[in-house]
């Protein structure tokens, strides 16, 4: 069909996608079609909204999920559709850009907000860009109109009772020049910090690993996870890369977010400005984080983070 | 002995980010850089070449002005560059960008391997590479952290969602590289005199296939601005505790 | 009148800031505070190539423009002052001298690995009893079977400490006068050198700085510089190109006072709103702007004077003393600005005002500078 295709990787960032696939969808008068390889979630996600599921066949162990691009084109190319949304993984964005590259479509990057602008028959797309310092509205006319949409842009759709769907196989893709040789899953030693409602971030203002125990203290006594900006994952290497938070690592939408020593660069605020509310501990009353707080603390951690653990164990 | 094609583009800092009036974005006093992922890109090419020998070069699209941005690159490393350029390439989005490189690629330049960035500092689309390795019909490997060669076979190393893919793919393969994988070196003084004295290969629009027109309308820019109340409390233990009422009262924390 | 840098100008400046950022920003107020040199920075600077910048790439060097090399000062004291002045007393006191009146030998023997930054330079002229006064000095040369011997103390000697070839004067013929003084190259391990107290400063504290004693210092025939008597022409030569980078390295010292002024100003609240709203402290910042522009053009001239190859005397000395007191003026003006904070160890502006104040003497005091504006202007 024509209508609004979503790419579901899996249910939970095909739920967000097919809440905004559905919206629209009615916009256009038209229906959503998801395309999958996990043919087990067909049912969930018709429950969900989606009425047609394009059913990608499973791949030789040895071959990546890039191998599907020529058969997603060849049905683009066949079925016309109007918008096609993607979630914004490594993943999603490499499969869009590709599949973008193939058909001559314009196609907006990590959008945070969707709209369907009808008397345009325009697809307007809103995303960050210069590091996180600008944001920028685009609007796309031409069919297909594609987006990659950053996850927790919009909550995930509801289940209705009674609807249906139909299923259709597409077949096997071409052999792919690429051969996986080892899949290395990474290691979770770190909790979710996507999914948390409340995150304590370290950053440099902590002078050695041992004192990343205070946070760990904080985040287990508001029921929290630990993350950290940049230079903490990547240069003295005290945490894992998974709980990064920053423009090309993690963004978050916890309902509470808590920076300890942490300066504030916008590469770092990127990542956390859609959180509910953002508290800060900084030595340096000057640092750019107290601009962009709800409540800071200008002072010392070491002695602030002690209080506030006594405070909240009261 | 690969020849390996690096592609560049020439933006403005974003840490000159100005807000003009009403909040659009202001770029006047911006200077001008390489994007800074595109120089681990330039950087792995010379890495490559220096390990298992081979030719360099960089290409990029931009304005005729943009020559500074020519013998930056140029300074680098690479033996030659290839400049694409014309007035009307201002503000190109990914597939006008895309489109062209091919097209100037396809005269032909030799290439078995080319390196992109995973994406610009300013738009950060991240979809020039792909879009490219899909008009050239060559394999495309995105987020590489490690690349090794072993004759005509690239063996490289992708971050995945879920962690790493270990691939190999047979040459010609375009590559997106992430930040991790190597530290652009910085020039040498010798090695910035010596840019200007490399050859520059130049293209116009005329020199190149009719483009497409922008497939993109982009209605609005502005700086993006957090704006919160950024309430301050005290060191003191009073304070603290009328902190964490605050957080009660807004329901975060039980 | 084309007032643009040429892209090779503006990349290099750029790359030096970059190479500031990354190797000497991070132990800049370290080295201050403790006085330790910093030769692991000075060792890359010379892999780099900017130890022989506007030297010919036959002796080593990276034939550049006057100009370009003064950038690279001027970016590089904005990070550091002590470290620019090492580079720059280096680059044009000590190499200057070698590069215009030595000989092919010379070049080859001492100028190269100058350059080429394996060896770091220094220059010996100012004596305990001889500071603007050249001639009161009292160090003698005597040529004795094939060599020079030296005796005498020289004082004030920058890289003194650390410094492997010395360019220093001595009296061949005091009774000639004026052309009685002559040039010598020594290296440090000549027999009677040695190098005497190192001093402890108010400012640029690491760079490195000493007394040099030469007690019966023996030096080859063949290392005096230039001929016999041509000492004080050679000093007077090297100073003007030496007033350049001092000019340079003074706007870099300014330059960073105002950027942390401007920095500082935009976040100190009082009242109720950021300082920079109050009219004096912009005031303040718009003559810093004025004048370290100002400044700058002035070297920048001065560089571009000797690159054509017309006389530059008078504006080097036009640049370094308007230079030096508009940085001595408004490093003072940024502890001001900063208040309290800008009076504390760690504050970069209380670095800032310790340094400048040198400039101001060395290299020719601003008195010598009107010197000789004064004997130009009324000729």
């Amino acid at each position: 069909m024509a209508g609004v295709w979503i790419l579901a990787e899996g249910l939970e960032s095909g739920r967000e996608l097919i809440n905004i696939g559905q919206t629209l969808a009615r916009e256009q008068n038209s229906t959503l079609t998801a395309i999958t390889w996990q043919g087990d979630l067909n049912q969930e996600l018709i429950a969900y909204g989606v009425d047609e599921i394009l059913l990608l066949p499973a791949l030789p162990e040895d071959e990546p999920r890039q191998a599907y691009i020529p058969i997603i084109v060849e049905r683009a190319r066949l079925d016309h559709p109007e918008i096609i949304l993607f979630s914004a993984t490594l993943l999603g964005k490499e499969l869009a850009a590709r599949i973008a590259g193939q058909l001559g479509a314009g196609l907006g990057s990590e959008c945070s907000g969707l709209r369907w602008i009808k008397e345009e028959a325009a697809l307007e797309m809103e995303r960050l860009f210069y590091g996180g310092a600008a944001v920028q509205t685009i609007r796309c006319r031409q069919a297909p109109r594609m987006a990659t949409v950053s996850q927790r842009s919009f909550a995930p759709a509801e289940r209705q009772e009674g609807r249906s769907g139909n299923v259709i196989e597409l077949p096997a893709p071409p052999p792919s020049p690429v051969r996986v040789i080892e899949r290395k899953s990474r290691t979770q030693t770190a909790g979710d910090i996507a999914g948390a409602r409340v995150v304590v971030c370290v950053g440099r203002g902590f002078e050695k690993e041992a004192s990343l125990e205070l946070a760990r203290q904080l985040a287990q006594a508001l029921g929290g996870e630990i993350a950290c900006t940049r230079p903490i994952s990547q240069e003295v290497c005290w945490l894992s890369e998974d709980v990064c938070i920053g423009l090309s690592a993690k963004k978050v939408k916890p309902d509470l977010y808590i920076g300890l020593g942490i300066s504030g660069q916008i590469q770092h605020l990127t990542g956390i400005r859609d959180a509910r509310v953002i508290v800060a501990v900084n030595r340096d009353a000057n640092a750019p984080i107290f601009a962009a707080v709800d409540y800071g603390i200008a002072g010392d951690l070491y002695e602030v983070v002690p209080q506030l653990l006594a405070i909240l164990q009261k | 002995m690969p020849d390996i094609l690096s592609c560049y583009k020439w933006v403005a800092d974003e840490a000159y980010i100005r807000s003009g009036s009403s909040g659009a974005l202001d770029l006047n006093m911006a200077d001008y850089k390489i994007s800074d992922y595109d120089k681990n890109a330039i950087e792995e090419a010379m890495l490559l070449t220096e390990k298992y020998g081979g030719n360099t070069a960089v290409i990029t699209v931009g304005l005729p002005d943009d020559t500074k941005g020519v013998k930056d690159a140029l300074s680098r490393g690479p033996e030659k560059a290839y400049f694409v350029n014309d007035p009307a390439f201002a503000d190109l989005e990914p597939e006008q960008t895309a489109t062209l490189l091919a097209a100037a690629i396809a005269s032909p330049i030799p290439y078995d391997i080319i390196i992109c960035g995973e994406g610009s500092s300013d738009l950060y689309a991240q979809q020039v590479g792909p879009r490219l390795a899909e008009k050239l019909g060559i394999p495309c490997l995105c987020y590489v952290q490690k690349v090794e060669l072993d004759g005509s076979q690239l063996v490289a190393e992708r971050k995945t969602d879920a962690g790493i893919e270990v691939v190999a793919v047979e040459l010609p393969v375009l590559l997106t590289v992430v930040p991790d994988i190597n530290m652009p070196r910085l020039p040498g003084l010798r090695d910035t005199l010596a840019a200007g004295k490399k050859p520059v290969t130049e293209f116009t629009a005329d020199d190149l296939p009719q483009g497409q027109a922008a497939l993109l309308q982009t209605t609005n820019s502005k700086v993006a601005s957090i704006t919160r109340s950024s309430r301050m409390f005290g060191t003191d233990a009073a304070s603290i505790g009328d902190l964490v009422q605050e957080l009660k009262n807004s329901g975060v924390i039980a | 009148m084309d007032f643009r840098l040429s892209e090779e100008q503006e990349l290099v400046r750029q790359n030096m800031r970059e190479f500031a950022q990354k190797y000497v920003d991070p132990i800049a107020a370290e080295i201050d505070e403790s006085g330790r040199f910093p030769a692991e920075v000075v060792a890359k600077l010379g892999e780099m190539g900017y130890m022989g910048m506007p030297y010919p790439v036959q002796y080593g060097g990276a034939g550049t423009d006057y100009l370009t090399y003064a950038l690279a000062v001027e970016e590089l004291s904005k990070s550091c002052a002590a470290t620019g002045f090492t580079m720059s007393v280096h680059t044009s006191l000590a190499l200057g001298p070698i590069n215009n009146f030595g000989n092919d030998e010379q070049k080859k023997k001492f100028l190269t690995p100058l350059c080429q930054g394996k060896h770091l330079g220094a220059f010996a002229l100012t004596e305990p009893s001889a500071g603007t006064d050249v001639n009161a000095a009292t160090s003698t040369a005597v040529l004795e079977g094939g060599e020079y011997v030296l005796n005498g103390t020289k004082t004030f000697t920058s890289n003194g400490p650390v410094a492997d070839t010395f360019v220093t004067f001595a009296w061949t013929d005091k009774s000639a006068g004026a052309k009685g003084m002559s040039a010598f190259i020594v290296p440090k391990d000549a027999p009677g050198l040695r190098v005497g107290e190192h001093f402890m400063k108010m400012g640029i504290r690491a760079s490195q700085t000493s007394e040099i004693i030469f007690k019966d210092c023996r030096i080859p025939q063949a290392n005096l510089l230039g001929g016999e008597g041509q000492g004080l022409k050679i000093a007077m030569n090297c100073f003007d190109h030496g007033r350049i980078g001092i000019a340079a390295q003074a706007v870099g010292i300014a330059q960073a006072a105002m950027e942390e002024s401007i920095s500082y100003a935009k976040e100190r609240v009082q009242f109720g709103k950021p300082i920079s709203k109050n009219q004096a402290i912009q005031w303040w910042i718009a003559d810093m702007a004025t004048d370290i522009d100002c400044a700058r053009f002035l070297y920048m001239r001065a560089a571009w004077l000797k690159d054509q190859g017309l006389p530059f005397t008078k504006e080097a000395s036009m640049a370094k003393v308007f230079a030096a007191e508009m940085c001595m003026k408004h490093s003072i003006k940024a502890v001001q600005i900063h208040g309290g904070y800008g009076y504390i160890k760690g504050q970069k502006v209380e670095r800032l005002m310790r340094d400048a104040k040198i400039t101001e003497i060395y290299e020719g005091t601003s008195e010598a500078q009107r010197m000789v504006i004064a004997n130009n202007v009324l000729r």
